[in-house]
């Protein structure tokens, strides 16, 4: 599927490396490419969630990125080095 | 930093893009505000990349492509990746690289677009279970749906958006397992009396039939008059059940893509009070505008399919519209100027009205997807769930703002933006009444979270 034209960038999930498509949102690199099974574990009942809309809706994606919690990941474009991760101990910030 | 323009226009998809060229084009100063790296909104999303390329259809892809290049050299000033978080006439307030930014103009234009809307059903929260657009997203983003290519996907719901986003699956070369149609019969009947009209827009309808044919071609098996869809599973989906025919049915699968039409988003016209009206087929709210998107806000204006959902070729025309009418009222072009410029973009979208106002009733959400049972989560951020709802009318409680001040729906991050229709849903039907008549849910700025350093930043005289 990854067209070889496509330039790609370097980005850490949960201290794992990961190579994306460049121009892409984390919260699509994370689903689409590393294919983690949940993102979250959700803050008020500790079940597991992943993002349902893709586009700003509805914060289901919110991961650490580069040490900043809880960010809309799928707003943020991958950059060169990034580090992602998950939140999965369920506590909120 | 405070710049002040001509124009803001909020919203860099078709209605954005086009009128930040229309009002360039007229002599204006304008300045483009985006959430998003690039310019295409959701119709248009990653355009310039090779990926997204590859799953449009060629129309779209050179359409698309115009406009982006149309507007990389209009000479608006353009700020990609900002979230924007206060608004009020003549002012708008974002964060962009994590600094807090102010931006005052003559004329705002919002261009929200659409967002499907959100159905919860027992086990939506569940990993796996995705709006059917958000897939589409994935799929743009040069990404796959699981793992492994050729796991089967279910899709559910309803409207014409589907039929375009199957298509998308089968050309990344998904396997879908099945369709699970939640249309009702009665309104795509009633449908049939204004289809003739369609004819006025026949390469409209030409794509949606071809597209059609597509999905019948590649056998996609569609079940029909589907009710009680629910998700199962641990930690992930593993099997969709859904009645019909009065039967339950099960299906194994990984991937549930879950889409019941496309509603406006309201939520920055809300925080401003603005006038919005009820469509009773569509069942959303839709903020009351002349033909050239002004609100009841004075100097506000609205294009796209924030203004009701008409697609992406009229929010093209509304866009324009809404440039060329800000030019005159600035006093840039002449009354009789801005007639001539607006003469085809207003004819275009009155045929396109026209031609497609069967499509209003041909994809009418059923009501009866919001029969939820009492245990269904509908409130995903706060985990409120149908019971809770329903418990808190019984209680006397009938307006969706006192629901949600005691049931606490609608009060998390996403600030109802997930819940709120279905909020409202429920609340009118505990009471046999319209959701018209349960009122909208009271939306607050900052209408996305802000962090209080930047909020003070401009909110705090230094």
């Amino acid at each position: 599927m990854q067209n070889t034209a496509t330039p790609t960038v370097h980005i850490t999930l949960d201290g794992k490396p990961l190579e994306v498509p460049a121009g892409i949102s984390v919260a699509a690199a994370v689903l689409g490419h590393a294919h983690a099974e949940h993102t979250c574990k959700h803050p008020v009942d500790g079940s597991a969630r992943a993002p349902y809309c893709l586009m700003g809706v509805c914060f289901e994606c919110l991961m650490e990125i580069n040490g900043e919690p809880n960010v809309q990941s799928c707003l943020v474009t991958v950059q060169e080095g990034m580090t992602v991760r998950r939140q999965l101990s369920g506590e909120s910030a | 930093m405070d710049r002040n323009t001509d124009l803001i226009v909020i919203g860099a998809g078709p209605a954005g893009l086009s009128a930040a060229c229309a009002a360039r084009a007229c002599g204006l100063e304008v300045t483009l505000i985006d959430e998003q790296a690039a310019p295409g909104g959701q119709l248009f999303r990653n355009i310039e990349t090779p990926m997204a390329q590859a799953i449009l259809d060629p129309k779209d892809r050179e359409t698309g492509l115009a406009l982006v290049n149309r507007f990389r050299s209009c000479g608006a000033t353009y700020y990609p990746c900002a979230t924007v978080w206060g608004l009020e006439p003549h002012k708008v307030s974002c964060t962009i690289n994590g600094k807090a930014e102010s931006f005052s103009a003559s004329y705002i234009v919002i261009a929200p677009g659409g967002m499907e809307r959100p159905v919860p059903f027992p086990g939506w929260t569940l990993p796996g279970v995705m709006g059917a657009g958000g897939a589409d997203i994935l799929l743009r983003s040069g990404g796959t749906l699981s793992a492994e290519r050729g796991t089967p996907v279910v899709l559910a719901g309803n409207g014409p958006l589907l039929i375009l986003l199957a298509c998308h699956l089968l050309n990344a070369g998904v396997n879908i397992a099945a369709w699970l149609d939640t249309g009702t019969w009665g309104r795509r009947l009633q449908s049939g009396a204004l289809m003739p009209a369609g004819i006025l827009d026949a390469a409209y309808l030409g794509k949606g039939l071809g597209m059609a044919c597509r999905i019948l071609k590649n056998r996609v098996p569609i079940i029909r008059g589907v009710t009680g869809i629910r998700a199962e599973g641990t930690d992930h989906v593993e099997k969709v059940l859904y009645e019909a025919g009065g039967k339950t049915h099960e299906i194994a699968t990984r991937t549930l893509l879950r889409h019941e039409g496309i509603i406006p988003r309201t939520h920055i016209l809300n925080s401003l009070g603005a006038r919005h009206a009820w469509d009773t087929v569509q069942r959303y709210w839709y903020p009351v505008t002349d033909e050239f998107g002004h609100t009841s806000v004075d100097s506000v204006y609205i294009a796209g399919d924030g203004t009701y959902v008409h697609g992406g070729d009229a929010s093209l025309l509304k866009g324009t519209l809404a440039g060329i009418e800000i030019a005159r009222r600035l006093g840039v072009i002449s009354n009789d100027e801005a007639h001539y410029r607006c003469a085809p973009a207003l004819r275009a979208l009155r045929r396109t009205r026209i031609a497609r106002g069967f499509l209003r009733y041909a994809f009418a959400p059923n009501p009866a997807i919001f029969d939820l049972p009492d245990d269904t989560l509908v409130c995903r951020c706060e985990c409120v769930t149908a019971g809770d709802i329903r418990k808190a009318v019984a209680e006397g409680f009938l307006d969706v703002n006192e629901v949600k001040r005691v049931t606490r729906c609608g009060m998390g991050q996403c600030q109802g933006r997930m819940c709120g229709p279905a909020l409202a849903e429920l609340t009118a039907a505990a009471q046999a009444k319209s959701p018209a008549a349960v009122g909208t849910l009271q939306v607050r700025q900052p209408f996305r979270p802000v962090t209080l350093e930047n909020y003070c930043d401009l909110n705090i005289p230094k």
